[in-house]
């Protein structure tokens, strides 16, 4: 109906579409092999030509001779008049299968397929250290303990406390939560424990280009003093930097520098503007 | 191994069958039309025109004359194998879910569904092997399933008895003669449907498919459970090979749950077991929907699988398949 007025609605675009598809082609090639190539509409719409190179192999085979007469009845139905041998539309050959029984099935090959899987997830994840921005996680850092941020009791002292307090059944006393710990002279540790990160030494860097990485901003940085952190804010999906960067020094005087001299310090094709961070609080 | 893809259905298979020499396969699907395939290079040797329903089932006579359907379009139907003519429809209330001939082709047995006031029954036709005659209307024998529907159907050796297996997961042996219960057992879970019955070559003991992932073999005498194998899946239909002591299971996942899976939890895959050991041997993966029947050569040579897909798939077992040996198997051949 919607034809004859000369609309196409959406469920007729598609059959046109699949009256457009090239015929099937079969190529005999000088080799005795043939090659079919097929044409055919996936599931998302997309065109795919299949090219298949088939070779012909003759089996001969005794077989009974009811089963010599039955080869050669003639064919009927849907398929009568058709030439002998399979029709390629209604006969296909699959892809090989591999199928070599064994015992304890399950346990040899499914297990190991899985095993596999979980190891290349694992390699092909993205890890970033939060201390040195290395490929490796935060707690197997080579750093850890000597890139602590400031203001942190070093690892020796913690040390040092752990007998004296008692831990978990430490001593003869009973359970010490861990904010009464070291004498019960702990304020007890902030969110984020470790990396909780002292702003005093930091410094806000903005009007960064797209294009910057966090190392140009470390060697940037690191000519005014010892750079403990280099934050570089990136947009998730693209990857570009956002325009803004956190740079944090093991001392404040290297700071306050940096701060000063960086500051208005053309980087790519835009001026910096370096200050130092204020508590988000 | 490369499976030979016969793609002429347009609607999920219902079931697949050897001939006795294994060299024709017989499918039928939710379609209307049955085919018949060459097994060794998968051409289509003709198609079967007539019913007006889904079909459910379909058997072919031991000399490959005959041809018998049954569908949801609550006929019985006979054709000539070789020319693909409708020789006879024998009408019922409500659809055919199983026929099967008997061991020397003079009898034909069909399954009718329960609906809409009808009782399941199991009707016996006597049967002219002559294509050239007409077949009776008359039922030899009808059997009634009052306590649960029987849903597979089947005659033991020498058609002795008839063993059904039954909607509630019950498997009941009856009298071929007189139609009388001679026994039931409770071989599958309770209110798990058997969804396949298939025999051993001298049927004298068969492996019934069940929903509650199961499969069983159990002997035709005595109805006793030899051999359980246990799936993690639903199974559709369940084959006992010959040659090598091996059983095959087919299933899947629901088919109205297919479309929130993925083919690969679908666990749309043949299941290989040893027969003996009960142990899963293997897989064969290839069909993206549930196998909805598994038929294997009767010379051992390779099987048939038909998917809600659409698709049947046609394996010819290779080398390995043939040379496996559990260990025990090997010092046993070696003495």
């Amino acid at each position: 109906m919607s034809r004859v007025a000369g609309r196409t609605d959406w469920a007729e675009e598609e059959d046109e579409d699949s009256l457009q598809l090239p015929q099937q082609q079969i190529i005999k090639n000088k080799d005795g092999t043939e090659t079919i190539i097929t044409y055919s509409v996936r599931e998302d719409g997309k065109r795919v030509k299949t090219t298949r190179r088939i070779k012909k192999t003759t089996v001969k085979q005794v077989v009974n001779p009811r089963v010599a007469e039955r080869k050669h009845w003639a064919k009927f139905g849907a398929e009568k008049g058709k030439p002998t041998g399979p029709q390629t539309d209604t006969t296909s050959v699959a892809e090989n299968i591999v199928f070599r029984p064994v015992a304890n099935w399950k346990a040899s090959i499914e297990d190991k397929n899985d095993e596999a899987k979980k190891k290349l997830e694992v390699k092909n994840a993205k890890i970033k250290c939060r201390i040195c921005s290395g490929d490796h996680w935060t707690t197997k850092c080579p750093f850890k303990d000597t890139m602590a941020p400031e203001g942190e009791p070093a690892p020796v002292d913690v040390r040092d406390d752990v007998p004296e307090a008692g831990a978990l059944g430490g001593g003869g006393s009973s359970y010490v939560p861990p904010h009464l710990r070291r004498g019960g002279a702990g304020a007890g540790e902030k969110m984020g424990g470790k990396f909780e990160r002292d702003d005093l030494a930091t410094l806000r860097v903005t009007n960064v280009s797209e294009f910057a990485e966090e190392q140009d901003l470390r060697e940037m940085f690191s000519k005014f003093g010892h750079v403990t952190r280099v934050f570089l804010a990136k947009d998730r999906e693209t990857g570009k930097a956002k325009g803004f960067a956190f740079v944090s020094y093991a001392d404040r005087s290297d700071a306050a520098r940096a701060c000063e001299k960086m500051d208005g310090y053309g980087f790519g094709h835009l001026i910096l503007r370096v200050e130092f961070a204020k508590k988000s609080t | 191994m490369r499976p030979i893809l016969l793609s002429g259905h347009e609607r999920a298979l219902t079931q697949v069958k050897y001939n006795s020499d294994g060299d024709i396969i017989f499918s039928v699907s939710k379609d209307h039309v049955v085919c018949a395939w060459f097994s060794h290079n998968g051409e289509r040797l003709g198609t079967y025109h007539g019913h007006q329903g889904a079909l459910w089932t379909v058997d072919v006579d031991p000399t490959s004359t005959l041809l018998a359907t049954g569908g949801a379009d609550n006929t019985m139907r006979l054709w000539e194998v070789k020319t693909g003519k409708l020789l006879k429809t024998w009408d019922f209330a409500t659809s055919i879910k199983r026929v099967e001939f008997s061991p020397d082709g003079r009898q034909l047995l069909g399954v009718t569904e329960k609906r809409s006031g009808h009782l399941s029954t199991i009707v016996v036709y006597e049967i002219n092997p002559d294509p050239e005659t007409e077949q009776t209307n008359e039922q030899s024998l009808r059997i009634v399933c009052d306590e649960s529907k029987a849903t597979v159907a089947g005659f033991s050796y020498l058609a002795k008895w008839i063993i059904a297996g039954h909607e509630d997961g019950t498997i009941s042996q009856f009298d071929a003669k007189t139609g009388e219960l001679l026994y039931s057992t409770q071989a599958h879970e309770p209110d798990m449907q058997i969804t396949d019955l298939q025999w051993a070559p001298d049927r004298t003991y068969f492996i019934t498919a069940s929903k509650d992932k199961t499969a069983k073999i159990l002997a035709t005498e005595s109805l006793e459970v030899l051999k359980t194998f246990t799936a993690d899946t639903p199974l559709n239909s369940a084959a006992i090979t010959p040659v090598k002591d091996y059983v095959i299971l087919g299933g899947g996942q629901a088919a109205m749950d297919v479309t929130t899976t993925s083919a690969r939890q679908g666990k749309f895959e043949a299941r290989f077991y040893h027969k003996v050991f009960m142990e899963e041997i293997g897989r064969v993966r290839g069909h993206f929907g549930p196998l909805n029947y598994v038929a294997v050569h009767p010379q051992g040579a390779g099987y048939c699988s038909g998917g809600e897909d659409g698709y049947v798939r046609v394996h010819h077992f290779d080398k390995p398949y043939f040379d496996f040996m559990y260990e025990v198997e090997r010092e046993q051949a070696n003495l």
